[in-house]
């Protein structure tokens, strides 16, 4: 039985070695820009765009530019960049899914020169805010902003997402210079007077820090702050107050959340339902 | 790129007969479609293969009418078979349903025949072919009711946003009959090209050894979450495409867009998901929802959907992904001006821990065990075991342990909206904006379905009676019907109803949802109820069409119906029940070097009748045929009966005769038996059969085929109390051919070329 089995994967092995070899035919070039930093992003930028026989694609670290050549009766420029920007990589026609950047090594995040920028993303909150669920809004705590972005940036930790935690912490930083304060009501004011210090410091922390470690111990003390603020202002909805007893080797750690059912931001998907609300504020 | 010829072939013929179809607006506002269905040649996976177009086109064109209309479709048919158009999820008198054999007949070559109904319902809906295999090759279609402006339940901002047609679909360079040929055989051709064979070898690399004997020990094969391999997945015919203006206008930030999406898959489910954000669903199978803003949802085989997306903002087009449920394959639709923003694609299932989990639902006895989790409404899904984007890359183990939660007694294990951050739709969230309770004083008639299959031989049935094995259900008219249907099967099914939309209950009261496409998982009760107001013959079945063609439906009597167009109603049914238990027909042969061996196999839902044959190339080798004519028996068919009919020829030496285990012997050269017997599949799948011959000798063996060595490696054995015995092993090169190696005790060795069809 043995020799057969033998004979039979011989037989197989052969069948597939046919076609690993050969060049690509009626080879057509082009060159465009892909954006990218490092050693690895060009080792991962050909891998991705590769194909045998089909497709080659050789990037240029210093200058950016990838020279494609490829079999222009089987593929295009269009798909071989996909492929790339599937792996991370934007280029003049695709922008990668923000979740595989964000999974790059911290040396390949390349400055995404091509994403739209954050101004744009004002005008959708603002956009956002026209629709009947936020009307309330308008006539809110002027201490609206500053949850809201503190909420934006534990979403991104729940998801492990440094970058957008980063970028969410930078924007909660404006929005505490932007308070006007003497709009907020006393118990509101004298509450803010004692945070004010350790809010804006820690939110400069996660904002400043690519490391999600270091990012979520900032946010740690940046929740106790905002758990102050969250029980004297007066918030449209309910906010919930919850517990990870398992944080900083079981010294445990607390945060805010819009909806009660658990989404830990400190070990994200790791353990994502882990933890227990522990108070209602309404 | 050939296919473009193809196209401007089909446009030219399209622009032409646009102009014969162009709705005409008449006084009493009758709305009038011609429709040319004729056969077509198309390349949409690198090959030339036929299909079927209607007006020139794939999909057929979108039917368009507002509330109160009056339709009139007339259809020329010109292709060389019969044809019939079904308006899915549309009210219409039962005549007009368009199923051949039950509600007319079917419409015959170079007839021209003429659909005419009333619209009196609003909302998204589409149509096909209810013939043949003709829908998988083109034959699908949008269907779109719009609301009267003074509607009293037109919504403000949804039901004024600029609307797309969105028809999904998938396609194969096979022949759809060969693929109802290859399930109903067990061809795992398909698991090779998705890779998901779930061999020894790929499970011992997983370190899943035992998860794959225990499988084997309960007599399953591996399983997909679907088990046809698509080569293309098209929105509106194309893989790929782009909307950068609707209406007229450029599509700019902060512009919403609602699509009417439906799936007229043959056999494929569709994760929907859009780089730009949160999806708002506000319909389903045409009927408004309270808007819910989800991540994705999955849209079940001929479900509909209506979503609302933003364009968050300008400069950039954002990817919609559709992607079939086994992840394989995906069309993309980017709206928006400007560079493509990507949305990553689905990661790959984790076949072996849906293998577990298998293993954990099914009893020894092939019923399935929910173990006391009351599972319904997609709110559980089994298969997020499989899914790394919810529970983790395969082998990385979640530590709760120090949180106190035991996961394997979470009551949330499968509930993916607790388990992640990602938002999935499912029936207990959709809720209609209006009361939809029956009327308190209609009699109530409840049902209840067990929807039952058979994954290794493909039969699909309810209450385990396929169409051919049940009369009609009588139903009187104004009865409320709630049925109750129980999922005892291994595979999702989308019950659809003809005719009717019915209230799916659940925790929305007196605003449960209506719809008249209902998913149900595996171990899944869901009710649900409607009613029957309507007279005629309504057909309810799997929407998944190699399911409905395998018997998977039940027709629903509703009064006295006298339709027209069947004068002769017992002989219709007859065809419509013939036609959902057609024979199919396997044959099989190895050319080795030291003889022929084969089989070949015409099977229905319930009856084998097999021959296989061992031709040695002399006298001495022997010459030998068997042919048994079987029924099986039971909901998982593991039983068959058969009567056999043997006949061989062996060149003997003089003193030379066969003696058996039990010292029976044989002498002489030609044999001629006939024999009663039986198969029984044991665990590990090996088939154990007995026989006793006319003149009394008894015959035992044991076989079993196919066992997955590696992805295309499979083994068989055979030993027999004749003390013959065989052993083999085969190299899959394509669905037809193979290469064989084998030992047999009466030809020896032998090496050849298996052949399949
Ligand atoms: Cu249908
Ligand atoms: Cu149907």
């Amino acid at each position: 039985m043995k020799s057969i089995s033998k004979l039979v994967m011989v037989i197989a092995v052969s069948l597939s070695s046919i076609n690993s070899f050969a060049q690509i035919k009626d080879a057509e070039t082009a060159t465009v820009t892909i954006y990218g930093n490092c050693e690895m992003c060009k080792a991962t930028i050909e891998e991705a765009g590769n194909v045998k026989r089909e497709a080659n694609v050789q990037w240029d670290q210093k200058t950016k530019v990838a020279t494609l050549t490829y079999n222009s009766g089987k593929t295009d420029p269009d798909e071989i960049l996909k492929r790339i920007a599937l792996a991370g990589y934007d280029s003049e026609n695709f922008l990668a899914p923000d979740d595989v950047y964000a999974k790059l090594p911290e040396c390949c995040q390349y400055n995404r020169a091509l994403k739209p920028t954050g101004q744009a993303e004002a005008a959708h909150a603002h956009h956002q805010a026209a629709s009947p669920a936020n009307t309330a809004v308008e006539n809110a705590s002027q201490l609206q902003p500053v949850f809201d972005y503190y909420f934006s940036i534990k979403d991104a930790l729940v998801k492990t997402d440094a970058p957008t935690a980063s970028a969410k912490a930078a924007e909660l930083v404006a929005a505490i210079g932007a308070v006007e304060m003497d709009k907020l009501t006393t118990a509101e004011h004298t509450a803010w007077m004692n945070v004010l210090k350790g809010l804006t410091a820690n939110a400069e922390r996660v904002s400043t820090s690519k490391d999600i470690a270091k990012q979520r111990e900032a946010f740690a003390a940046l929740s106790t702050q905002l758990y102050e603020l969250a029980k004297v202002s007066k918030q449209d909805i309910a906010v919930y107050h919850q517990h990870c007893p398992m944080y900083s080797n079981g010294k445990g750690a607390n945060w805010l959340s819009k909806e009660n059912a658990v989404k830990n931001p400190y070990y994200g998907a790791q353990m994502l339902t882990c933890g227990e609300t522990v108070e209602i504020i309404k | 790129m050939n296919r473009y010829k193809n196209i401007c072939l089909k446009l030219a013929q399209a622009a032409l007969l646009l102009l014969l179809c162009t709705p005409a607006l008449f006084a009493q506002k009758v709305v009038r479609y011609d429709l040319y269905v004729s056969d077509t040649l198309v390349n949409y996976a690198g090959k030339e293969k036929r299909a079927i177009a209607v007006n020139g086109q794939i999909p057929m064109p979108t039917l368009t009418f507002t509330e109160g209309d009056t339709a009139e479709i007339v259809v020329h048919n010109q292709l060389n078979e019969s044809t019939s158009l079904h308006w899915h999820g549309v009210f219409l008198p039962n005549k007009e349903d368009g199923v051949p054999h039950l509600t007319q007949q079917p419409i015959k070559p170079g007839e021209t025949y003429t659909y005419r109904f009333p619209i009196i319902q609003h909302g998204t809906h589409w149509y096909h072919s209810h013939s043949g295999f003709q829908e998988q090759i083109g034959m699908y279609g949008n269907f779109v009711m719009k609301k009267r402006d003074e509607d009293k339940t037109f919504r403000k901002g949804i039901d004024d946003l600029p609307t797309v047609p969105l028809m999904l679909s998938e396609w194969t360079n096979l022949n759809p009959n060969n693929i109802n040929r290859m399930l109903h055989n067990a061809n795992d051709w398909a698991a090779i090209k998705k890779g998901a064979t779930q061999s020894y070898v790929e499970a011992i690399r997983e370190g899943q050894f035992h998860t794959k004997v225990t499988n084997e020990w309960k007599r399953m094969l591996a399983m997909d979450v679907s088990d046809v391999y698509y080569d293309k997945i098209l929105i509106n015919g194309e893989n790929a495409l782009e909307l950068k203006t609707v209406d007229g206008q450029t599509l700019k930030a902060g512009d919403r867009v609602r699509f009417r999406i439906s799936n007229g898959g043959a056999s494929s489910y569709f994760w929907l998901r859009y780089a730009g954000g949160k999806m708002t669903v506000v319909a389903s199978d045409g009927n408004d929802v309270e808007p819910v803003e989800v991540d994705r949802l999955i849209i079940a085989v001929s479900e509909t959907y209506d979503v609302v997306v933003t364009i968050p903002e300008g400069g950039v087009a954002y990817e919609f992904l559709a992607t079939t449920e086994d992840r394989t394959q995906s069309a993309s639709y980017f709206i928006g001006n400007g560079i493509k923003q990507l949305i990553s694609p689905l990661p790959r299932l984790k076949y072996f821990e849906g293998m577990k989990m298998m293993n954990d639902m099914m009893k020894m006895n092939g019923d399935l065990d929910d173990m006391g989790m009351n599972m319904s409404l997609n709110r559980m899904d089994m298969n997020v075991v499989m899914y790394p984007e919810i529970t983790g890359e395969a082998g990385e183990k979640v530590d709760h342990s120090k949180h106190g939660m035991d996961t394997n007694n979470d009551a949330n294990r499968y509930d993916a909206n607790a388990l992640g951050d990602i938002v999935t739709l499912n029936y207990a969230m959709l809720k209609s904006p209006h009361n939809t309770t029956l009327p308190k004083d209609a009699p109530v008639k409840e049902l209840k379905f067990t929807l039952t299959g058979n994954m290794n031989r493909y039969v699909w049935s309810m209450d385990n009676k396929i169409l051919s094995e049940t009369d009609k259900i009588p139903v009187k008219k104004g009865e409320i019907l709630r049925i109750t249907l129980y999922n005892n099967s291994m595979m999702r099914h989308p019950m659809h109803l003809h005719g009717f939309d019915f209230r799916i209950i659940n925790d929305q009261g007196e605003n449960a949802p209506l719809k008249n496409v209902m998913d149900i998982m595996p171990m899944e009760t869901n009710t649900i109820e409607f009613l029957a107001n309507e007279e005629g013959d309504w057909f309810f079945h799997c929407h998944i069409l190699y399911h409905m063609m395998a018997g998977m439906n039940r027709v629903f009597a509703v009064g006295d119906y006298q339709n027209p167009y069947l004068p002769d109603k017992a002989k219709a049914y007859n065809a419509l029940q013939m036609e959902s238990n057609m024979p199919h027909f396997m044959i099989q042969n190895d050319f080795a070097t030291n003889g022929n061996d084969g089989e070949a196999m015409l099977q229905n839902a319930r009856w084998s009748l097999g021959t296989e044959w061992r031709l040695g190339y002399n006298a001495m080798h022997g010459y030998e045929i068997e042919t048994h004519l079987g029924r099986f028996i039971g909901k998982m068919q593991w039983f068959m009966p058969f009567v056999g009919f043997d006949w061989r020829y062996r060149k003997m030496g003089i003193d030379e005769h066969e003696t058996n285990l039990f010292g029976q012997k044989n002498e002489k050269d030609t044999r001629r038996a006939v024999s009663l017997g039986f198969m029984y599949t044991l665990p590990m799948l090996v088939n154990f059969q007995a026989e006793v011959y006319h003149d009394g000798i008894v015959r035992l063996s044991l076989m079993r085929e196919d066992i997955p060595i590696s992805k295309r490696l499979r083994a068989g054995f055979m030993a027999n109390t004749d003390l013959e015995y065989m052993g083999e092993l085969r190299y899959i090169i394509t669905k037809n051919i193979g290469i064989r190696a084998h030992y047999d005790s009466d030809m020896g060795f032998g090496g050849g070329l298996a052949l399949t069809y």
